[in-house]
Protein backbone atom coordinates (compact mmCIF):
# COMPACT_ATOMS: atom_id res chain seq x y z
CA UNK A 1 0.00 0.00 0.00
CA UNK A 2 1.18 3.60 -0.30
CA UNK A 3 2.49 5.06 3.11
CA UNK A 4 2.20 8.24 4.37
CA UNK A 5 2.94 10.42 7.35
CA UNK A 6 1.08 13.84 8.66
CA UNK A 7 2.79 16.78 7.91
CA UNK A 8 3.62 18.74 11.41
CA UNK A 9 0.90 20.67 12.44
CA UNK A 10 2.53 23.58 12.46
CA UNK A 11 2.93 24.00 8.60
CA UNK A 12 -0.64 22.80 8.29
CA UNK A 13 -2.00 25.64 10.22
CA UNK A 14 0.54 27.83 8.16
CA UNK A 15 -0.91 26.77 4.94
CA UNK A 16 -3.99 27.25 6.26
CA UNK A 17 -3.41 30.36 8.11
CA UNK A 18 -6.12 32.61 5.88
CA UNK A 19 -8.37 29.97 5.88
CA UNK A 20 -12.11 31.04 7.77
CA UNK A 21 -13.87 27.43 6.58
CA UNK A 22 -12.12 24.15 5.84
CA UNK A 23 -12.93 20.33 5.03
CA UNK A 24 -10.83 17.78 6.35
CA UNK A 25 -10.99 15.25 3.44
CA UNK A 26 -10.08 11.73 4.59
CA UNK A 27 -9.52 8.60 2.13
CA UNK A 28 -10.35 5.05 2.92
CA UNK A 29 -7.95 4.15 1.03
CA UNK A 30 -4.06 2.91 1.91
CA UNK A 31 -3.57 6.06 4.11
CA UNK A 32 -7.17 4.70 6.28
CA UNK A 33 -4.83 1.26 6.77
CA UNK A 34 -1.81 2.56 7.27
CA UNK A 35 -3.59 4.85 9.84
CA UNK A 36 -2.97 8.50 8.85
CA UNK A 37 -5.52 9.49 6.96
CA UNK A 38 -8.88 7.52 7.80
CA UNK A 39 -11.99 8.56 9.65
CA UNK A 40 -10.14 8.43 13.21
CA UNK A 41 -7.25 10.63 11.80
CA UNK A 42 -9.29 13.03 10.38
CA UNK A 43 -11.18 13.36 13.76
CA UNK A 44 -7.69 14.26 15.80
CA UNK A 45 -6.73 16.48 13.03
CA UNK A 46 -9.42 18.74 12.93
CA UNK A 47 -9.63 19.01 16.60
CA UNK A 48 -5.85 19.57 16.87
CA UNK A 49 -6.34 22.42 14.14
CA UNK A 50 -9.24 24.14 15.55
CA UNK A 51 -7.56 23.87 19.32
CA UNK A 52 -4.61 25.47 17.69
CA UNK A 53 -6.77 27.99 16.15
CA UNK A 54 -8.27 28.84 19.16
CA UNK A 55 -5.26 29.29 21.21
CA UNK A 56 -3.92 31.51 18.51
CA UNK A 57 -7.32 33.86 18.61
CA UNK A 58 -8.20 32.84 15.11
CA UNK A 59 -10.75 30.20 15.41
CA UNK A 60 -11.74 28.62 12.60
CA UNK A 61 -14.97 26.14 11.31
CA UNK A 62 -13.92 22.87 10.33
CA UNK A 63 -16.38 20.00 8.85
CA UNK A 64 -14.86 16.54 8.66
CA UNK A 65 -15.38 14.14 5.58
CA UNK A 66 -13.89 10.74 4.52
CA UNK A 67 -14.38 9.57 0.41
CA UNK A 68 -14.37 5.81 0.05
CA UNK A 69 -10.85 6.94 -2.02
CA UNK A 70 -9.60 9.70 -3.46
CA UNK A 71 -8.09 8.63 -6.57
CA UNK A 72 -11.34 7.37 -8.46
CA UNK A 73 -13.53 9.92 -10.32
CA UNK A 74 -16.70 8.74 -8.96
CA UNK A 75 -16.24 9.58 -5.70
CA UNK A 76 -15.11 13.01 -6.20
CA UNK A 77 -18.11 14.09 -7.62
CA UNK A 78 -19.48 15.05 -5.02
CA UNK A 79 -16.81 17.66 -4.33
CA UNK A 80 -17.20 19.50 -7.34
CA UNK A 81 -19.82 21.45 -5.58
CA UNK A 82 -19.76 20.43 -2.04
CA UNK A 83 -15.44 21.83 -2.21
CA UNK A 84 -16.61 25.41 -3.11
CA UNK A 85 -18.77 25.91 0.28
CA UNK A 86 -14.80 26.13 1.48
CA UNK A 87 -11.95 28.29 1.51
CA UNK A 88 -9.84 24.94 1.42
CA UNK A 89 -9.62 21.01 0.93
CA UNK A 90 -7.28 19.67 3.35
CA UNK A 91 -6.79 16.38 1.80
CA UNK A 92 -5.60 13.83 3.77
CA UNK A 93 -5.27 11.00 0.52
CA UNK A 94 -1.87 10.97 -0.33
CA UNK A 95 -0.71 12.70 -3.00
CA UNK A 96 -2.28 11.17 -6.10
CA UNK A 97 -5.84 12.12 -4.39
CA UNK A 98 -4.26 15.67 -3.83
CA UNK A 99 -3.21 15.43 -7.67
CA UNK A 100 -6.83 14.44 -8.71
CA UNK A 101 -8.90 16.98 -6.67
CA UNK A 102 -6.82 19.49 -8.28
CA UNK A 103 -7.17 17.67 -12.00
CA UNK A 104 -11.08 16.99 -11.43
CA UNK A 105 -12.32 19.73 -8.98
CA UNK A 106 -10.49 23.05 -10.61
CA UNK A 107 -12.10 25.79 -8.32
CA UNK A 108 -11.45 23.75 -5.05
CA UNK A 109 -8.41 24.75 -3.29
CA UNK A 110 -6.91 21.46 -2.29
CA UNK A 111 -4.10 21.39 0.26
CA UNK A 112 -1.90 18.42 1.26
CA UNK A 113 -2.22 17.51 4.82
CA UNK A 114 -0.15 14.58 4.61
CA UNK A 115 3.86 13.71 3.04
CA UNK A 116 3.41 10.61 0.51
CA UNK A 117 6.12 8.37 1.62
CA UNK A 118 6.60 5.34 0.06
CA UNK A 119 4.99 2.01 -0.88
CA UNK A 120 4.92 -0.05 1.80
CA UNK A 121 4.24 -3.33 4.15
CA UNK A 122 2.88 -3.27 7.37
CA UNK A 123 5.10 -5.21 10.34
CA UNK A 124 3.28 -4.68 13.13
CA UNK A 125 0.47 -2.45 15.16
CA UNK A 126 2.05 0.75 13.85
CA UNK A 127 5.41 0.10 11.72
CA UNK A 128 5.75 0.09 7.89
CA UNK A 129 8.33 -0.78 6.06
CA UNK A 130 9.65 0.10 2.04
CA UNK A 131 9.19 -3.45 0.20
CA UNK A 132 8.81 -1.57 -3.69
CA UNK A 133 9.98 1.57 -5.46
CA UNK A 134 7.57 1.08 -8.36
CA UNK A 135 10.29 1.49 -10.76
CA UNK A 136 8.40 -0.37 -13.27
CA UNK A 137 10.95 -3.34 -14.54
CA UNK A 138 10.43 -5.96 -11.98
CA UNK A 139 13.00 -7.74 -11.51
CA UNK A 140 12.12 -9.84 -8.48
CA UNK A 141 11.79 -13.21 -10.19
CA UNK A 142 16.05 -12.76 -9.83
CA UNK A 143 16.87 -11.67 -6.40
CA UNK A 144 14.11 -14.42 -4.56
CA UNK A 145 11.36 -12.14 -4.02
CA UNK A 146 13.70 -9.31 -2.47
CA UNK A 147 13.66 -6.01 -3.77
CA UNK A 148 17.44 -4.52 -4.83
CA UNK A 149 15.81 -0.99 -5.96
CA UNK A 150 13.11 -0.43 -3.00
CA UNK A 151 15.58 -2.07 -0.54
CA UNK A 152 19.04 -1.41 -1.10
CA UNK A 153 20.47 2.04 -0.05
CA UNK A 154 22.13 2.22 -3.64
CA UNK A 155 19.64 0.15 -5.49
CA UNK A 156 22.47 -1.75 -6.87
CA UNK A 157 21.19 -4.39 -9.73
CA UNK A 158 24.66 -6.66 -9.05
CA UNK A 159 25.46 -6.61 -5.04
CA UNK A 160 26.03 -6.65 -2.02
CA UNK A 161 28.34 -3.37 -2.24
CA UNK A 162 31.90 -3.56 -0.67
CA UNK A 163 30.17 -1.76 2.87
CA UNK A 164 27.91 -4.16 4.20
CA UNK A 165 28.99 -5.62 7.57
CA UNK A 166 27.73 -8.59 9.05
CA UNK A 167 24.76 -8.46 6.65
CA UNK A 168 23.55 -4.71 7.94
CA UNK A 169 23.98 -1.97 5.44
CA UNK A 170 26.44 0.54 5.40
CA UNK A 171 24.40 3.61 4.83
CA UNK A 172 22.46 2.47 7.80
CA UNK A 173 23.32 -0.46 10.35
CA UNK A 174 19.59 -0.62 11.65
CA UNK A 175 18.79 -2.01 7.85
CA UNK A 176 19.41 -5.66 6.59
CA UNK A 177 21.48 -5.54 3.73
CA UNK A 178 19.13 -6.59 1.08
CA UNK A 179 21.36 -8.14 -1.32
CA UNK A 180 23.09 -10.36 1.86
CA UNK A 181 19.97 -11.57 2.14
CA UNK A 182 19.64 -12.07 -1.66
CA UNK A 183 22.91 -13.98 -1.90
CA UNK A 184 22.26 -16.29 1.45
CA UNK A 185 18.21 -17.16 -0.09
CA UNK A 186 19.42 -17.74 -3.25
CA UNK A 187 22.07 -20.14 -2.21
CA UNK A 188 20.01 -21.70 0.32
CA UNK A 189 17.79 -22.21 -2.92
CA UNK A 190 20.39 -23.78 -4.96
CA UNK A 191 19.71 -20.67 -7.48
CA UNK A 192 22.96 -19.23 -7.01
CA UNK A 193 24.10 -18.81 -10.67
CA UNK A 194 21.54 -15.80 -10.59
CA UNK A 195 24.00 -14.59 -8.77
CA UNK A 196 26.64 -15.27 -11.24
CA UNK A 197 24.62 -13.26 -13.73
CA UNK A 198 25.80 -9.89 -14.49
CA UNK A 199 22.58 -7.37 -14.55
CA UNK A 200 22.94 -4.46 -16.91
CA UNK A 201 22.74 -1.13 -16.41
CA UNK A 202 18.92 -0.54 -15.06
CA UNK A 203 16.97 1.27 -18.04
CA UNK A 204 15.20 3.98 -15.62
CA UNK A 205 12.71 5.05 -17.78
CA UNK A 206 10.06 2.92 -16.65
CA UNK A 207 10.57 3.78 -12.83
CA UNK A 208 9.39 7.78 -14.11
CA UNK A 209 12.59 9.28 -15.44
CA UNK A 210 11.03 9.62 -18.98
CA UNK A 211 8.10 11.57 -17.49
CA UNK A 212 4.57 11.02 -15.68
CA UNK A 213 3.90 7.46 -16.52
CA UNK A 214 0.35 6.04 -17.81
CA UNK A 215 -0.80 2.64 -18.08
CA UNK A 216 -4.09 2.00 -20.88
CA UNK A 217 -5.93 -1.37 -20.80
CA UNK A 218 -7.67 -0.97 -24.55
CA UNK A 219 -10.29 -3.89 -23.07
CA UNK A 220 -11.91 -1.75 -20.29
CA UNK A 221 -11.73 2.07 -22.15
CA UNK A 222 -15.43 3.03 -22.53
CA UNK B 1 -19.85 22.35 32.01
CA UNK B 2 -18.65 23.74 35.48
CA UNK B 3 -17.83 27.11 35.62
CA UNK B 4 -15.20 26.87 38.25
CA UNK B 5 -13.14 29.72 36.52
CA UNK B 6 -10.44 29.91 39.36
CA UNK B 7 -9.69 26.59 39.02
CA UNK B 8 -9.75 26.00 35.42
CA UNK B 9 -11.70 22.86 34.65
CA UNK B 10 -10.33 19.59 34.60
CA UNK B 11 -11.27 16.43 32.64
CA UNK B 12 -10.61 13.15 34.33
CA UNK B 13 -11.64 9.42 32.44
CA UNK B 14 -11.36 7.08 34.55
CA UNK B 15 -11.43 3.03 34.21
CA UNK B 16 -14.80 1.99 35.31
CA UNK B 17 -13.26 -0.84 37.63
CA UNK B 18 -10.59 1.03 39.50
CA UNK B 19 -10.19 4.69 39.16
CA UNK B 20 -14.07 5.26 38.77
CA UNK B 21 -14.87 3.54 42.05
CA UNK B 22 -12.70 5.63 43.70
CA UNK B 23 -14.16 9.12 42.30
CA UNK B 24 -17.45 8.08 43.35
CA UNK B 25 -16.19 7.33 47.05
CA UNK B 26 -14.83 10.78 47.46
CA UNK B 27 -17.84 12.37 45.81
CA UNK B 28 -19.87 10.88 48.12
CA UNK B 29 -17.49 12.14 50.45
CA UNK B 30 -17.34 15.45 49.27
CA UNK B 31 -13.99 15.16 47.97
CA UNK B 32 -13.84 15.78 44.29
CA UNK B 33 -13.71 19.09 43.32
CA UNK B 34 -16.61 20.97 41.40
CA UNK B 35 -13.72 21.95 38.68
CA UNK B 36 -13.22 18.22 37.97
CA UNK B 37 -15.57 16.36 34.83
CA UNK B 38 -15.04 12.64 35.99
CA UNK B 39 -16.21 10.53 32.84
CA UNK B 40 -16.23 6.70 33.01
CA UNK B 41 -14.73 4.34 30.62
CA UNK B 42 -15.36 0.68 30.45
CA UNK B 43 -11.92 0.43 30.22
CA UNK B 44 -9.33 3.21 29.43
CA UNK B 45 -7.37 1.27 26.18
CA UNK B 46 -10.93 2.79 24.75
CA UNK B 47 -9.88 6.18 25.18
CA UNK B 48 -9.43 7.67 21.52
CA UNK B 49 -6.94 10.77 20.88
CA UNK B 50 -9.74 12.44 19.54
CA UNK B 51 -11.48 12.59 22.56
CA UNK B 52 -8.57 13.97 24.35
CA UNK B 53 -8.63 16.18 22.50
CA UNK B 54 -12.33 17.02 21.76
CA UNK B 55 -12.02 17.62 26.07
CA UNK B 56 -9.81 20.64 25.57
CA UNK B 57 -11.76 21.95 22.87
CA UNK B 58 -14.56 21.73 25.21
CA UNK B 59 -12.68 23.58 27.44
CA UNK B 60 -10.38 21.77 29.92
CA UNK B 61 -7.56 23.37 31.15
CA UNK B 62 -6.28 20.04 31.80
CA UNK B 63 -7.19 15.94 31.04
CA UNK B 64 -6.32 13.01 32.94
CA UNK B 65 -6.99 9.35 32.17
CA UNK B 66 -6.51 7.05 35.50
CA UNK B 67 -6.52 3.19 34.16
CA UNK B 68 -5.35 0.35 36.12
CA UNK B 69 -1.84 -0.34 37.19
CA UNK B 70 -0.28 -1.88 33.95
CA UNK B 71 -0.11 -5.89 35.44
CA UNK B 72 -4.09 -5.40 36.87
CA UNK B 73 -6.09 -3.96 33.93
CA UNK B 74 -8.98 -6.46 33.25
CA UNK B 75 -8.69 -6.27 29.59
CA UNK B 76 -4.33 -7.01 29.87
CA UNK B 77 -3.04 -3.95 27.72
CA UNK B 78 -5.83 -1.41 28.08
CA UNK B 79 -4.32 0.98 30.61
CA UNK B 80 -0.90 0.84 28.58
CA UNK B 81 -2.21 1.16 25.37
CA UNK B 82 -4.37 4.79 27.11
CA UNK B 83 -0.70 5.76 28.13
CA UNK B 84 0.30 5.62 24.50
CA UNK B 85 -2.55 7.32 23.30
CA UNK B 86 -1.62 9.88 26.26
CA UNK B 87 1.83 9.97 24.91
CA UNK B 88 0.64 10.79 21.09
CA UNK B 89 -1.42 13.68 23.03
CA UNK B 90 1.10 14.96 24.84
CA UNK B 91 3.16 14.81 21.16
CA UNK B 92 -0.14 16.98 19.42
CA UNK B 93 -0.18 19.71 22.12
CA UNK B 94 3.36 20.01 22.06
CA UNK B 95 3.13 21.07 18.53
CA UNK B 96 0.24 23.16 18.89
CA UNK B 97 2.67 24.58 21.49
CA UNK B 98 0.56 23.73 24.13
CA UNK B 99 2.42 22.40 27.46
CA UNK B 100 2.19 18.64 27.10
CA UNK B 101 1.71 18.78 31.00
CA UNK B 102 -1.78 19.91 30.62
CA UNK B 103 -2.65 15.60 29.90
CA UNK B 104 -1.35 12.89 31.78
CA UNK B 105 -1.91 9.40 32.88
CA UNK B 106 -2.58 8.09 36.41
CA UNK B 107 -2.04 4.25 37.13
CA UNK B 108 -4.39 3.05 40.16
CA UNK B 109 -4.90 -0.21 42.01
CA UNK B 110 -8.31 -1.06 42.51
CA UNK B 111 -9.79 0.34 45.88
CA UNK B 112 -7.18 2.96 46.02
CA UNK B 113 -8.57 6.27 46.71
CA UNK B 114 -5.12 8.56 47.47
CA UNK B 115 -3.86 8.41 43.73
CA UNK B 116 -7.13 9.79 42.54
CA UNK B 117 -6.92 12.47 44.87
CA UNK B 118 -3.17 12.77 44.09
CA UNK B 119 -3.80 13.15 40.25
CA UNK B 120 -6.16 16.21 40.78
CA UNK B 121 -3.95 17.81 43.35
CA UNK B 122 -0.92 17.61 40.59
CA UNK B 123 -3.29 18.55 37.91
CA UNK B 124 -4.32 21.71 39.63
CA UNK B 125 -1.08 22.30 40.68
CA UNK B 126 0.15 22.03 36.82
CA UNK B 127 -2.51 24.24 35.01
CA UNK B 128 -1.85 26.69 38.10
CA UNK B 129 1.38 27.76 37.21
CA UNK B 130 0.24 27.81 33.78
CA UNK B 131 -1.58 30.44 31.57
CA UNK B 132 -4.92 29.81 30.90
CA UNK B 133 -6.00 27.60 27.38
CA UNK B 134 -9.29 29.16 27.75
CA UNK B 135 -10.61 32.53 28.37
CA UNK B 136 -13.15 32.95 30.89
Amino acid sequence: MIIAEQKPLDEILEMISGVEKLLVLGCRGCVAVCSTGGDKEVGVLASALRLGRKKAGKPIEIDEATYVRQCDPEYLEPLKEDGEKYDAVLSMACGVGVNFIADRCPDVNVLPALNTTFYGANLSSGEWAEMCAGCGACVLHLTGGLCPVARCAKSLSNGPCGGSVGGRCEINPDVPCIWHQICEKLTGRKQDQLLREIVPIRDWRPSGHGGPRRRIREDLLP
Amino acid sequence: MNNNHQIGRIAAFCCNYTASVATDTLREAGLIPESLDVKKLPCTGRIEVRVLLDAFEQGAEAVFVAGCRADECHNLSGSRRAEKRVGYTKKLLKELGIDPDRIEMFFVHYGETQPVVEAVREMTARISKLERLHST
